[in-house]
């Protein structure tokens, strides 16, 4: 045993300590194996082992990471983003409000009493959120899915979806898909735990496939106390505040506006003497989508298109908490603010203004109260200013009740203090000269430029001397000098005491030189390009202002008639110039001599050849470079990063300094290390922590490229603004989203003020150019398949298109190959078809939905089902349209020659036929032919030529094209301006089978158009006779034989030989015999028997004959026997005798 | 002249600038209206070339109303829609595009088809690299070429050894109809941007004289002024930018041009009128403004103007999807 035991044990393995292996394995222990991936450690498993797997791993991956790129937008939200759209959709009687409600309990923590309109409060530091809650109609649905960015879609789970759920659905999918989340309510109504889990399930996943598979379903499973719990609903509101949204291709494009304040500031008398006088209204609301120009048209949803007569921005009622570090939203930051709703501020009513002030709990601290006073009394300074700025000839009002202030009283007011001022603090010289130096200014500023300092914005700022270094080159932008600029420097100045007190605020001591001077230039280029433009602008101002001042001063008088002279001799000489687009104009210029050692000098530097300046030139570049290697190697590229950063940053720190003050350096340059932080922790990490670089990797550089352009692009959007004081930025840049603004509309109809209603959504969307226009629209189109009609051409169609509803009538028509509109009468079933309406002009690939009927009668409503009847997309745009329809003429020979026929009845004048010479016709049987001319006598007759001789009886057609013009119909849904409770029972123009139906009337069928049973004669054929002459030629088998001509008998065999055997299984064929053989013992047995009976009856007739024949035997012998005895007696008598 | 605004109609006044006003009124699809053409002079009214233009828009467009008075002092424009497609037109001799008034040539402009245009950030212009030109004699002897090439030439090499000029010469009907002789220059700099210049012969029978030395020296110096000012597109051009910065989407453009020539100021007023653009315009400061007290003699480059807008996002609205 012990033996075995000493054979079996095997050799110890003895680990190399020294050689090759060992030094291997040393070296792979050195390595810590535990941070390793599988891979790093163990290359070779990873190595590729078949090609054409490999690349099939490669493209299989490439196509995953493509499918989920998408193009890249630039994002356009602002910093301050506006208040996110939530809006609460759903049927009626589904808990809309009281969700509504616990949403603002558990944002906010106060209970407000009624909902009306859009509500918007702060939800954290971050995020603001507008409620609003959507009525059952399905305008409101329309306009809502135009604004919402989330939508809580409500649904009665005890009831299941109902069609308006499924509609509005339609209606997002169609004018871009805002966030949906849905919320189902009512589950307590469920008792059967088993069934509420089914009902649950089945509901999720319709939702899924109406939204997307994965979509967010809310279960709020029940109310307590008329409140859903308190748990339910927090999480539903942790959900909204974390949503992200994608931008829609729609509202990236245009901006638009939520109305949450309307005011009617038309003078009480006007109203008084005439209550339906067209009215001026303004209102207020946050900028959304994208900046909102000046003097942009608008349309406004349910009203119409509208011009803004004014537009200016104010502080935000519902301000974002200032940024300071915290963690959390202070009690006091919890804002509300829904004038509609009455609550949060200030309430206008027609006669009053309530201020809330929030229950007795926010008496306690006194901040709050002051805070308040002090944002209402900000609001209103704040709102005097930017009107002065903004405003030209509107009205406003502080109270509704108050004085229409016009913001000429104002100005005129500054003017006389201005001038006031000027009197007593400057000579009268100095203002001459003044007045005088603007004259000569190039741009054309005259006199008025004193008032317009104070308007403009870009003329706030003080100037100084020192812009004139950069304009001396150019002896036509400086030909205002120094002289004008220090006047103005001092007046400005003392204007700036005067009214923007603001300004010097803003403008603190740290401010440097600098920055000032180039806000200076900046401002003076605008200057020279714009303000002429605004001065024609203001003109009214000037007059006026104008004409004050002339009472004043006599002296002025002189001046101003001198130069509006001058103006007008300038305007004058430019009106009837020669257009030039050159820099010098058409006649000769005197250009400097640039071979002039002094010129020369000046450009030798703009060629390659010259000398470069220091950061481009490769000599210095190579000396700095060796420098920095110089001074220490490791470190090299971080140093020169980081200097050139240092660099950038301190200059951006300076601005930052001057544009905000002290207040935000430490922030910025917090925010400057953070991303130095993280730019260089991005270096870093693509150099080491890249464990899959040696694998082979898809070129993405091109995606990547387009990504890292649109960033640039929204960090450009965002910054470039930043420096520009407020209303120079917006002049330039337009409203920016988020900007609470104050719209005024001249000249809406008065319904719009009286029948206002808050629960409908008041939306203002922005219309770009050429959008205000009305043309010819093309577009493809599918009728809704859960629609149950089909669509007729030219019945009346209401169209949600961009922003607006609108009734028209449309034209269907098929794309034919050639691309002829072929117009249709009906749209097809189950395919798309073009579309054309007169309507208004809208970009391409817009998305549009068709209604029949806005109305919400219930029976209506019952009837449809489903109101949307169709979706679509916008084609083309144009100003005229080109649909076919089909036309066939038809006519009948009246006369036939050879080739050559007269045709009756296809044309009822000779003018007809002239225009369709040279038509194609075609005969029934297929025989070609041409119109040649008109025949005199019959009225509209004409000849033909066929390619061959036609019958009496075939009929003609001519196959032609009738152009359809599109009915130029189009009107706006004004629904908002109908009275209240009756605003969803709009009714534009009505279907002819609507007003038939009506009135009832009954038209009597067209005998025509009736259906009748078509009955065909049979068509007797002469037999084929074949001429003698032609019969010679034949080849035998063709000639006509003699047999041929005994049809009869030779039919016989032919039927034979078609008749099919009929071949009988055995059963058949034993029934058969069977039947044959009953058959046969039946006829043998009716033979026998007629053959019996003949017998017999042969035998009775022989006995019959033989009977007969005795009897008259008896008969005769009878009568002889009579005879012989009469002759006996006869001759007896005789005898007698 | 601002424009008075009446019925969404824009006012103008003058024969002033017509060009740009069609041009921006056909853009924008907004109607105008020009008073007082010439209302003064002794020959009141449109021009045959005004009104020519006016045809060419007539064809490019559809649905478009002109209305003229029956002086011809003033005329209602209501543009239709850009339709693209192919057009041939004949020029009117009185102002053709380049061309001396005889006619007789033939110009083919291509233009791609756009559905809306990008945004542009354009800062840098590099430095000169290389001169190029065509010297164009037309039924003249064809000396006169060489001798403009020659004086042309003869400035642009004090400062660039990379000078190009190429003669074309035409004779008999391919020459056209009018006599005379011109020169265009281009300068390209290392980031592609291009500066040009031309100079053409007085035309024959007005009497002048030019000399084609002359003329050549005219054109160099005046490529030279065009390079002093630099930016990113020459002068002649800066319009163009501007149009194309307003148009692009509703994302920001930033270019740097040279100073702004009449023309451009005109332009940039019209497009507040009709798009409601304003540009922020700065003058730039050099970044060697603070090296400037050092070394004096290098100071005075050309105003370099920075101008920004944000688009109005135009979109090509007669381009048909499917």
């Amino acid at each position: 045993m012990a033996d075995e035991a000493v054979f079996d044990k095997k050799k110890a393995h003895r680990a190399k300590l020294s050689g090759r292996k060992a030094e291997k394995k040393k070296k792979k222990n050195q390595v810590d194996q535990s941070n390793l991936s599988a891979r790093q450690r163990n290359p070779k498993a990873f190595a590729i082992q078949s090609a054409v797997r490999a690349e099939r791993q490669f493209r299989r991956r490439e196509d995953v990471i493509a499918k989920k790129q998408h193009i890249p937008q630039v994002d356009k939200t602002p910093l301050d983003p506006p208040p996110i759209v939530v809006a609460i959709v759903g049927p009626p009687r589904v808990g809309k409000t009281t969700l509504i409600n616990n949403l603002i309990k558990s944002f906010i923590k106060t209970n407000v009493t009624s909902t009306n309109g859009p509500i918007t409060i702060v939800t954290s530091k971050k995020r603001r959120i507008t409620l609003i809650e959507c009525n059952n109609d399905i305008n409101s649905m329309i306009d809502i899915a135009k604004c919402a960015d989330l939508v809580l879609l409500l649904c009665d789970a005890s009831f299941g979806f109902e069609m308006e759920i499924f509609e509005f659905l339609n209606i997002c999918q169609v004018h871009g898909m805002p966030k949906i989340m849905g919320v189902l309510t009512h589950l307590d109504m469920i008792k059967n735990a088993k069934k509420l889990k089914m009902t649950k399930k089945t509901l999720k996943h319709r939702f899924w496939t109406e939204v997307y598979s994965g979509a967010k379903l809310f279960y709020l499973s029940g109310i307590i106390h008329g409140e859903y719990l308190r748990n339910e609903i927090k999480n539903l509101s942790r959900f909204i505040s974390v949503m992200k949204f994608r931008p829609l291709s729609w509202r990236m494009t245009h901006a638009y506006m939520l109305a949450d304040r309307l005011e009617d500031i038309t003078n009480q008398e006007n109203i008084r003497k005439d209550p339906k006088t067209s009215r001026d209204v303004v209102l207020y609301g946050y900028v959304r989508g994208v900046p909102l120009m000046k003097d942009s048209v608008v349309h406004i949803a349910g009203v119409g298109d509208m011009k803004i007569s004014d537009l200016s921005y104010l502080p935000d009622p519902c301000p974002l908490p200032s940024s300071e570090k915290k963690r959390h939203l202070m009690e006091r930051e919890r804002q509300i603010y829904a004038p509609f709703s009455g609550v949060g501020g200030i309430v206008y009513d027609k006669d009053a203004v309530y201020i809330e002030l929030k229950g007795s709990h926010s008496h306690k601290v006194e901040d709050e109260e002051t805070n308040e006073k002090k944002a209402l009394l900000k609001n209103v300074v704040e709102t005097k200013e930017t009107l002065d700025e903004q405003m030209q000839e509107t009205g406003f009002k502080l109270f509704s009740g108050g004085a229409v202030i016009y913001p000429d009283m104002l100005k005129n007011d500054e003017y006389l203090q201005h001038s006031a001022n000027n009197e007593r603090t400057e000579s009268s010289d100095e203002s001459n000269s003044e007045a005088e130096s603007d004259s000569d200014n190039d741009s054309g500023i005259d006199q008025s430029e004193k008032d317009s300092d104070a308007k403009l914005p870009w003329t706030n700022n003080s100037e100084s001397e020192e812009e004139n270094d950069d304009m001396d080159t150019e002896d036509k932008f400086t030909k205002n000098k120094s002289k004008t600029d220090a006047d103005h420097s001092s007046s400005s100045d003392d204007d700036e005491e005067d009214f923007n007190i603001k300004w010097k605020e803003k403008l603190t001591e740290k401010a440097t030189m600098a920055y000032f001077e180039r806000q200076r230039t900046t401002k003076n280029i605008m200057k020279l390009v714009y303000n002429e433009f605004e001065i024609g602008n203001k003109t009214k101002e000037q007059e006026e202002s104008g004409g004050e001042s002339d009472a004043e001063e006599i002296g002025g008088i002189f001046k101003k008639v001198t130069i509006t002279q001058k103006k007008k001799h300038k305007e004058k000489e430019q009106l009837d110039l020669d257009e030039c687009s050159f820099f010098y104009s058409l006649d000769k210029p005197k250009l400097r001599d640039w071979l002039n050692e002094a010129n020369k000098q000046l450009i030798i530097n703009s060629f390659v050849t010259g000398k470069r300046s220091a950061d481009e030139d490769a000599a210095e570049l190579l000396k700095l470079d060796d420098a920095s290697d110089g001074d220490d190697e490791m470190y090299g590229d971080f140093e020169d990063l980081e200097t050139g950063e240092k660099h950038a940053s301190d200059q951006k720190t300076d601005e930052n300094k001057e544009e905000v003050g002290s207040k935000r350096k430490p922030e910025s340059t917090k925010s400057e290390i953070l991303n130095k932080k993280l730019r260089l922790k991005a270096k870093f990490d693509a150099e080491y922590d890249n464990p899959d670089d040696h694998r082979i990797k898809g070129d993405h550089s091109y995606y990547e490229n387009l990504k890292a352009e649109a960033l640039k692009q929204s960090e450009l959007n965002k910054s470039v603004f930043e420096s520009l004081d407020e209303g120079l930025r917006i002049e330039v840049e337009g409203f920016r989203p988020g900007l609470y603004v104050r719209m005024l509309f001249k000249n809406m109809p008065s319904e719009f003020v009286t029948n206002f209603d808050s629960s409908y959504p008041l939306l203002i969307g922005a219309l770009n150019m050429a959008e205000q226009n009305i043309g010819f629209v093309s577009c493809k189109v599918k009728k809704h398949r859960w629609y149950k009609k089909i669509l007729k051409t030219n019945d009346p169609l209401i169209i949600s298109l961009g922003w607006r509803r609108f009734q028209t009538l449309p034209i269907y028509s098929k794309i034919e190959d050639d691309l002829k509109c072929r117009y249709l009468k009906y749209t097809p079933q189950h395919v798309t078809c073009n579309m054309h309406f007169y309507g208004p002009i809208t970009p391409q690939n817009t998305g549009f939905l068709a209604l029949q009927t806005v109305n919400n009668n219930s029976n209506e409503i019952k009837k449809l089902g489903f109101r949307v009847a169709a979706t679509g997309s916008v084609n083309e745009i144009n100003k005229s349209t080109q649909i076919m329809k089909k036309l066939k003429l038809v006519g009948t020979p009246l006369k036939i020659y050879k080739k050559t026929a007269f045709i009756k009845d296809m044309f009822t004048s000779t003018l007809e036929v002239a225009k369709f010479e040279g038509a194609r016709v075609k005969t029934v049987s297929g025989i070609r032919g041409q119109i040649k001319k008109a025949l005199n006598k019959p009225e509209g007759a004409f000849r033909a030529t066929f390619e061959d001789k036609i019958l009496m009886s075939d009929i003609v057609f001519c196959r032609t094209w009738f152009k359809v013009d599109v009915t130029r119909f189009y009107a706006p849904v004004v629904n908002l301006l109908l009275p209240i409770g009756n605003k969803n029972a709009w009714e534009g123009m009505k279907t002819k089978g609507q007003l038939k139906r009506e009135r009832n009337i009954i038209h009597d069928a067209n005998l025509d158009s009736m259906y009748t049973d078509i009955v065909r004669q049979p068509k007797v054929f002469k037999p084929l006779v074949i001429p003698k002459e032609l019969q010679k030629g034949l080849p035998y088998k063709l000639k006509p034989k003699a047999k041929t001509t005994t049809l009869t008998k030779n039919r016989k065999p032919t039927i034979l030989t078609n008749r099919i055997a009929v071949v009988k299984s055995p059963h058949e064929q034993n029934v058969s015999n069977v039947m044959k053989m009953l058959k046969t013992n039946f006829e043998k047995k009716m033979e026998v028997q007629k053959g019996m009976t003949s017998e017999r009856i042969k035998k009775h007739k022989k006995q019959q004959e033989a009977e007969e024949w005795q009897k008259i035997k008896r008969q005769k012998e009878l009568k002889k026997k009579i005879c012989r005895h009469l002759s006996k007696m006869s001759n007896k008598k005789q005898k007698q005798m | 002249m601002p424009a008075t605004i009446h019925n969404d109609v824009l006012i103008y006044k003058g024969s002033n600038l017509f060009r740009q006003r069609l041009l921006l009124s056909t853009l924008s699809g907004r109607a105008i209206k020009i008073e007082e053409i010439r209302s003064s002079h002794d020959d009141p009214g449109l021009k045959e070339y005004e009104v020519n233009l006016i045809r060419l828009l007539d064809k490019i467009t559809n649905g478009s109303r002109v209305e003229l008075s029956e002086t011809g002092t003033s005329m209602y424009y209501q543009p239709g829609i850009l339709i693209g497609g192919q057009v041939s037109h004949s020029c009117c001799t009185q102002r053709g595009i380049g061309a001396p008034p005889q006619g007789g040539g033939e110009i083919v402009f291509k233009c791609p088809v756009r559905r809306h245009l990008r945004p542009l950030q354009w800062a840098t212009w590099g430095l000169v690299k290389r001169i190029r030109g065509v010297v164009y004699a037309l039924r003249v002897s064809p000396t006169m070429a060489n001798r403009v090439v020659e004086a042309a030439k003869g400035v642009m090499l004090k400062f660039l050894p990379d000078v190009y000029i190429n003669t074309d010469q035409c004779r008999g009907p391919n020459a056209g109809k009018s006599p005379g002789f011109g020169i265009s220059l281009i300068a390209e700099t290392n980031e592609k941007t291009f500066y040009c210049a031309e100079a053409k012969s007085a035309e024959a029978g007005t009497g002048e004289i030019s000399l084609p030395e002359d003329l050549g020296r005219e054109c160099a110096m005046k490529l030279l002024d065009e390079i002093h000012r630099a930016g990113t597109v020459d002068s002649a051009f800066q319009w163009i930018l501007a149009l194309w910065m307003a148009l692009g989407q509703k994302d920001v453009s930033e270019c740097v041009v040279g100073p702004l020539s009449d023309y451009t100021i005109k332009f940039l007023q019209h497009l507040k009128e009709f798009f409601g653009v304003m540009f922020k315009l700065e003058v730039l400061r050099t970044e060697d403004d603070d090296d400037s007290s050092d070394d004096e003699e290098k100071v005075i480059t050309a105003q370099k103007i920075k101008m920004t807008c944000v688009g109005i996002g135009y979109v090509n609205i007669s381009k048909r999807t499917h």
